[in-house]
């Protein structure tokens, strides 16, 4: 699909060779698979991200000696962008890529990049992340996850949920009280945890969506000074510095091209394109996939010229998740019952998208931020409302 | 009222809301036989007491049962009934025993388009989609350009359990050269019927609407973060009151267009526009209550995803909003040219 932006010829052709690598049948086989596995099952890496990690495509944007290639946010953005389209399960990338190793990138010493980001550029190791807790969602700086002293480091004690992938990951990023004062958000610290260790426990709970939530407990898990990713106590500038990074919609927007064009074939197919009073909705939709490709477009190009705007982030975010959630309400209204199939039954249409899309779009607008805290950004940053 | 009120109370509520709900995942622990005795225990319960025949209090039944997410074979089989009742052939079914309408053929978008049901020596060869709990009931009624009533536990009656985002009891049933009991009407008694079963709809989405807002108040109320209720933040209070306003336009909507049924006027267009507005809001409140809810709603033992799931196929049942649209169009073209 073509960018909203003008890309150079060099970027043009990462696209292609991009796509071209996520069309080759092999590829498109597992694809199929993973989203069609047994129930209760769900895929980590695929041999698509390691290959993609061989050529130093898949953390595009970080400098060679970490995995990447050193090339820009945009060419970064364009293999998010292809990846989605191209049906990869994308939780395990966002999570291991555009968080904890955009963290790690960002604030991590020099010996944690070395040791964390190879792994995960090549698509080899996967990374997740534990800040939700039973009773903290939005308001992360209440969390009750602590870090208790022990000799040179800490041990680790509470509860994280709805976190995802990590029964599939290696380690994960997870914040924790070190100390505690008037201040709510002085005294979080983000640890880098490993999750194959004695003290870290990990339950299903299964929900709507395909993904399981992991259920972790931490019950006396030991880091050290090695582990801290930032200062420590301050773990709340590292958080408001990469969420923000992150928030750009560019998965949301691709999400939602990917239905729109599923459903736009389905709507040819069935006649139901050419009835206007489809047709008027479908327009409609298109036009705001559109608009919510060049929000987060923008974003992209913010961050490349050096200039995150948390303004343009929170609108991009809540825009593209809204749209792809709205959007797959209208898809079932497009397709009729037929759209709720789902890929496991003989019948589905499309293999199940239509279905899976409306059991993955509540979470769009909750997580990396909801759309409520997304308009209270826009409010008070962007409109200067009372905070 | 009061009787069916009272015996979905409170306590079997929570039951009702899960009795066809099919967890898939490993630990879903879902008791196939239990939910299926559970269904058996609520519908003879709902049939002791005895369905009423007006439409406006039909209607009302159908929003307690919204309300409580009630899933089977009921609203079907007191469509087939009134079907019966017209034709004068209402000993064929007897008290306690259910019905389910197999309407849609494949393909259609809609259970006003009907395909030709063709019978050879008494015996028809058909396949209907999008059957509900076809496997727990005594007889179907195979909807087309004729109705017939055919009995479903026979050798040639083959039944396929749907897996969709409902989880709930939907089949794809074959006839093949399944006898037909009675032939009960045609296109002719099918649409003044329809319209009357999608009042019905609209006030089970209306019902099902008020479950989900109060589960989503519920919440509201509950949960705290930055150091107060989340329903104390007008971003939420203001979107749950405007859902409460909603749901009380809709709910009249629906009744009003009970009583036009009942007093015998041409319902068709107030059915439509009362169920597309119904099956509109329903999607709109079960949105907003898995926001409400967080990432707490989406966990299997909530709720309100049961609730968001349930809305997709209860908001599509007969129609979807395009669809009732779509239909209703030259309706209001009509009314517009008859003043």
């Amino acid at each position: 699909m073509d960018a909203p932006i003008e890309l150079t010829g060099e970027q043009e052709k990462f696209r292609a060779e991009v796509c071209e690598l996520l069309c080759e049948d092999s590829v498109r086989v597992a694809v199929a698979r993973s989203r069609r596995m047994p129930y209760g099952q769900e895929t980590g890496l695929l041999d698509v991200h390691r290959r993609l990690g061989e050529r130093g495509w898949l953390a595009v944007n970080w400098p060679p000696e970490y995995g990447g290639l050193g090339a820009s946010l945009v060419e970064k953005a364009i293999l998010t962008e292809e990846l989605i389209l191209h049906g990869v399960p994308d939780t395990v990338h966002t999570l291991g890529i555009d968080i904890v190793g955009l963290a790690v990138h960002l604030f991590g010493t020099e010996e944690q990049r070395r040791r964390l980001l190879p792994g995960l550029a090549r698509g080899e190791t996967t990374a997740s992340v534990l800040f939700s807790e039973p009773a903290i969602g939005s308001d992360l700086a209440s969390l009750t996850t602590r870090a208790e002293p022990d000799g040179d480091g800490w041990r680790l004690y509470g509860r994280k949920r709805y976190s995802m992938k990590t029964h599939l990951s290696d380690f994960a990023l997870c914040a924790a009280r070190t100390s505690s004062g008037p201040v709510s958000y002085h005294g979080i610290t983000l640890f880098i945890v490993p999750l194959r260790s004695v003290g870290v426990s990990i339950d299903p709970l299964w929900n709507l969506s395909d993904e399981r939530f992991d259920d972790v407990t931490l019950s006396g898990i030991r880091v050290t000074r090695a582990d801290v990713l930032g200062e420590v106590d301050d773990g709340w500038q590292v958080i408001n510095r990469i969420l923000p990074l992150e928030r750009t919609g560019i998965d949301s927007a691709a999400k939602a091209a990917r239905l729109l064009d599923a459903l736009l074939r389905h709507a040819d197919a069935t006649g139901r394109l050419a009835e206007p009073v489809y047709t008027q909705r479908l327009l409609d939709l298109d036009a705001r996939v559109r608009a919510a490709r060049l929000l987060a477009w923008r974003c992209v190009l913010n961050l490349r010229t050096g200039r995150p705007d948390e303004v343009h982030s929170a609108t991009a975010k809540w825009y593209a998740s809204e749209v792809a959630k709205e959007l797959s309400g209208l898809a079932l209204e497009v397709t009729g019952l037929d759209g709720v199939l789902d890929a496991h039954d003989a019948a589905a249409v499309a293999d199940g998208v239509f279905d899976a899309a409306y059991r993955e779009a509540p979470g769009l607008t909750l997580a990396a931020g909801t759309s409520e805290i997304m308009l209270y950004f826009v409010g008070t940053s962007g409109l200067g409302l009372p905070s | 009222m009061t009787a069916f009120a009272e015996f979905l109370d409170t306590e079997l509520a929570p039951l009702v809301r899960r009795m066809a709900d099919r967890p898939r995942h490993p630990d879903g622990a879902s008791d196939e036989s239990g939910n299926r005795q559970i269904r058996a225990m609520v519908w003879q319960g709902l049939a002791e007491i005895g369905l009423p025949t007006r439409q406006q209090d039909l209607v009302e039944l159908a929003e307690l049962l919204g309300s409580v997410l009630y899933q089977g074979p009921l609203l079907d089989t007191v469509s087939a009934g009134s079907l019966l009742a017209r034709a004068g052939l209402d000993g064929l079914i007897r008290k306690g025993e259910a019905v389910a309408l197999a309407i849609r053929a494949h393909g259609a978008a809609s259970p006003a388009e009907l395909a030709p049901v063709v019978a050879e020596h008494g015996l028809i060869s058909a396949r209907r989609c999008f059957v509900g709990f076809a496997a727990e009931v005594e007889h179907l009624v195979v909807v087309g350009d004729r109705l017939a009533l055919v009995p479903r536990d026979h050798p040639t009656v083959t039944l396929r359990r749907y897996e969709e985002t409902g989880r709930g009891e939907l089949f794809d049933v074959r006839f093949t050269g399944t006898p037909v009991t009675a032939w009960i009407g045609d296109g002719e008694q099918w649409h003044p019927l329809l319209a009357a079963a999608r009042i019905r709809q609209a006030a089970y989405l209306v019902g099902l609407s008020q479950g989900a807002l109060d589960l989503a108040v519920r919440r509201a109320t509950s949960r705290r973060q930055f150091g107060q209720p989340i329903g104390r933040f007008q971003a939420l209070a203001f979107r749950l009151a405007e859902l409460s306003i909603r749901v009380d336009a809709a709910r009249l909507l629906a009744r009003a267009a009970a009583r036009d049924a009942d007093r015998g006027l041409d319902a068709r267009l107030a059915a439509a526009q009362s169920l597309a507005t119904a099956a509109e809001l329903a999607r709109t409140v079960t949105t907003a209550a898995m926001q409400i809810h967080g990432a707490a709603g989406m966990a299997a033992d909530n709720d309100a995803q049961v609730f968001y799931r349930r809305a997709a196929i209860e908001a599509l049942w007969l129609g979807s909003p395009t669809q009732l649209r779509r239909e209703a169009t030259p309706l209001l073209i009509e009314r517009v040219s008859d003043r």
